[in-house]
């Protein structure tokens, strides 16, 4: 009876999910509630979770709770420590979620409404949650290694390489990215500046707090941070009205540029309990404050959803970044849906900490779907504004033109109407002096999330309080990703560099640590500076290769998945993981292919460059702009080579990696796990984990 | 009413656990519980060694996502 009860329930599940998704792909003419949204996420995460998941955990891995896990067997109390599967889980979704689910649908809005959402839910249930959950697994078998370790020994000594390469590229071209979304929120605004440079003297502050007054009180230093941070907002207003202080925290794009790669540099060099840790603290309780609270909004508000299904920019002409739905929407929206970067982290820090196998089905699977549910919430929050107001919001001056009259006028001329008045007034009603051409996500995002927040509390008047709560919610968590990622580039930098000259691996060596810190730091302020100067706006540029290298690095995470399981004789259920690793190498190297040659100068690298150096020959450019132009020429020309460079090791991997599998297949050749001995559990069935002795 | 009471005494409980694990609040009282179910008898950390430790070890590796 119990078993029928619950199938009837599962079935109505499934129902309420399938139409929830009809109607979000059938729907036309009047505009769609976000409650669809929310109900067609919900109802596939469930459905996915407790069938597709519980299958994976079942056939394909074989979870064992009386096996111990590496948290039991090294119990160490600092990297190994046994810890219940619902703190783990908040630990494993804190250091997942980044900017990326939240930017990458800000900016796939541009194709409409449906393509992302889509993409957000079945791309996280079939492919993103499928890598988390197994490399995670993986690593729990092998002690906790890394992916690089684990492609090394499973794979081959070059995959180990490869994996460990295209982790530095992506991490260059991810802080570079990231930093230009800060840079184009900050640009002129000196409210959102002096809130965010408030950040570091509080992060100084807790950071002495926690070093020297009260030694690891992570939670009452994080709780003063964070009124102070809040504080910091509200004085924002203050600054921003008085002329002197307003001219002191008004920057351009440059000097913000120069701004946040000096802090970068500055970050990784100085003590991590200083500035990063307490950074990371505030930014933790934030990020999580804000992501429930922008739930429970949407959940109060139900807003409408006023950007149609599909826009006319499906055909590749977008002016937020170029490009058509394939291969672009599913590389501008990557962490949301899957993400390589995740696989660093479940193969690092979570499998130490795991209490039993079985929670790896719940942290692994469940943390990435509530991942995509952020999304789903980031696209709800920017199709929520009216097309015209998007559009005016993310393009390029160079397209829509630097005032709101010609931004209007080009934005009503794409069929979506947009007064000149109302981008007037509603950068007025957020406290800015203008919101036209900040492209990057955040600026628009920060006006979904402010509308949905003032609308639940403090209405019209609180708006540009809201707006510049958004704008300092996403600035601080990318500055801590800036410095976090920064710190750990500068290590792989002295790892490599220590194979061609010994010194530098010396992890106290002052000359080491500043000379590897300004290799990253100036890699990754190369791209920076050239995003900012880029006509385009440098987010059509650098997030599609940001998108390409993580989904690359996914490519690697899912072939070594692939080969273990190949090695555990699981080829009945080898689609598991060999299907979205064929999906991601069409979409990565379709992606690297049109980035590199397509003939459309606004899509493809080469022959921008070449149709400005044709302009340079025609004698159409200005003397002055010449210098200019043959920067960007080599510009675009870089980018070409970084993006052959990564597909190329991609494809070496790939090589590698399918003459191993049709070796194992062809049984020419052993396939010998790395699996760490057999050790039986001692903790009893019901062991929570929630502290040793005290529960 | 009194069983109650207790029941959301204990899930409170549970809960101001549960936050002081996940941000780090009770890593050293962890430490000190692993350092005294191990035989080593090397002297254990103080709190601000272990912090300082715990966060330079925890910043040198991928934590923090895109």
């Amino acid at each position: 009876m119990k078993r029928i009860l619950e199938f009837i329930i599962w079935l109505c599940v499934a129902f309420a999910g399938a139409g929830a998704l009809g109607a979000i792909a059938l729907h036309r003419g009047e505009p769609l509630n976000a409650t669809w949204f929310v109900v067609a996420a919900v109802c596939c995460y469930m459905v996915a979770y407790r069938l597709y998941s519980a299958f994976i955990a079942a056939r394909l891995l074989a979870l064992d709770d009386t096996r111990a896990t590496p948290a039991e067997i090294h119990d160490d109390g600092r990297d190994f420590v046994p810890t219940n599967k619902w703190v783990l889980f908040g630990h494993h979704f804190a250091a997942i979620a980044g900017p990326g689910p939240l930017i990458g649908p800000t900016l796939a809005a541009q194709f409409g409404y449906l393509p992302g959402t889509l993409w957000l839910i079945a791309g996280a249930a079939l492919a993103g949650c499928v890598q988390d959950f197994i490399i995670l697994f993986c690593s729990i078998r092998r002690g906790g290694k890394t992916l690089g370790q684990m492609a090394r020994e499973e794979v081959s000594a070059r995959g180990g390489f490869i994996a460990q390469l295209a982790v530095l590229a992506i991490m260059a071209i991810l802080l570079a990215v990231v930093a230009l979304v800060v840079v184009n929120a900050l640009k002129a605004s000196p409210w959102a500046t002096f809130t965010l440079a408030m950040t570091i003297p509080i992060a100084l502050l807790i950071g002495v707090y926690l070093r020297y007054l009260r030694p690891g009180r992570v939670l009452e230093g994080s709780l003063l941070g964070v009124a102070l941070v809040m504080f910091a907002v509200v004085a924002g207003q203050w600054v921003a009205e008085s002329p002197s202080w307003s001219r002191a925290f008004t920057f351009s794009g440059v000097a913000l540029a120069f701004l946040i790669i000096a802090y970068g540099f500055a970050a990784a060099v100085v003590p991590v309990w200083l500035l990063l840790a307490p950074r990371d603290y505030l930014s933790a309780f934030i990020k999580t404050g804000a992501i429930f609270s922008l739930a429970a909004g949407i959940l109060l508000v139900r807003p409408q959803i006023m950007m149609p299904p599909l826009t006319r920019f499906i055909d590749g002409t977008g002016p937020v970044f170029a490009g058509k739905i394939f291969p672009f929407c599913f590389i501008t929206i990557a962490c949301g849906a899957i993400s390589g970067f995740h696989s660093l982290i479940s193969s690092g820090t979570t499998p130490k900490m795991i209490l039993r196998e079985s929670h790896a089905r719940f942290i692994g699977y469940g943390a990435m779907l509530l991942e995509s549910f952020v999304g789903v919430m980031a696209m709800v929050a920017a199709c929520a504004m009216p097309p015209g107001v998007y559009f005016a919001i993310n393009s390029p001056s160079s397209i829509v033109g630097s005032t709101a009259d010609a931004a209007a006028a080009t934005i009503s001329g794409w069929g979506y109407h947009l007064d000149p008045q109302t981008m007037t007034q509603l950068a007025r009603s957020v406290g800015e002096q203008t919101l036209l051409n900040r492209a990057g996500g955040a600026p628009s995002l920060a006006v979904g999330m402010a509308q949905i927040f003032s609308n639940t509390i403090g209405g019209e008047r609180l708006l540009s309080i809201w707006y510049h709560f958004a704008i300092m919610f996403e600035a601080l968590f990318i500055l801590t990703v800036l410095d976090a990622g920064t710190r750990v580039g500068r290590f792989m930098v002295q790892e490599l560099g220590g194979r061609v000259w010994k010194p530098l691996a010396r992890m106290g060596w002052m000359p080491g640590i500043l000379i590897s810190s300004a290799i990253i730091v100036g890699t990754w302020g190369y791209f920076l500076y050239q995003g900012v100067v880029d006509p385009l706006g440098g987010i059509n540029s650098l997030w599609p290769l940001f998108g390409i290298a993580n989904q690359l690095l996914a490519t690697v995470a899912l072939v070594v998945a692939t080969s273990i399981l190949l090695k555990m004789k699981r080829v009945r259920w080898i689609w598991v993981t060999l299907v979205p690793t064929a999906w991601l190498v069409a979409v990565t190297m379709t992606a690297s292919y049109q980035k590199i040659f397509a003939a459309n100068p606004d899509l493809g690298f080469l022959s921008k460059a070449n149709s400005l150096a044709s302009q340079i020959a025609a004698g159409q450019v200005p003397l002055e702009k010449i210098a200019e132009t043959h920067r960007l020429i080599f510009n675009q020309r870089l980018d070409a080579v970084v993006t052959a460079t990564l597909a190329l090791m991609i494809l070496v991997l790939l090589v590698e990696a399918a003459a191993q599998w049709y070796g194992i297949l062809s049984r020419r050749r052993e396939g010998v796990l790395h699996e760490a001995p057999r050790v039986a559990t001692q903790w009893a069935p019901g062991f929570s984990g929630t502290a040793h002795g005290d529960d | 009413m009194r069983r109650a009471g207790k029941f959301a005494e204990r899930k409170l409980r549970q809960f101001w656990r549960g936050v002081r694990e996940w941000c780090g609040d009770a890593a050293y009282e962890r430490y000190l519980r692993a350092k005294g179910r191990s035989d080593c008898d090397q002297r254990a950390l103080t709190a601000e060694e272990f912090y300082v430790e715990q966060v330079n070890r925890r910043y040198s590796r991928p934590n923090r996502c895109c």
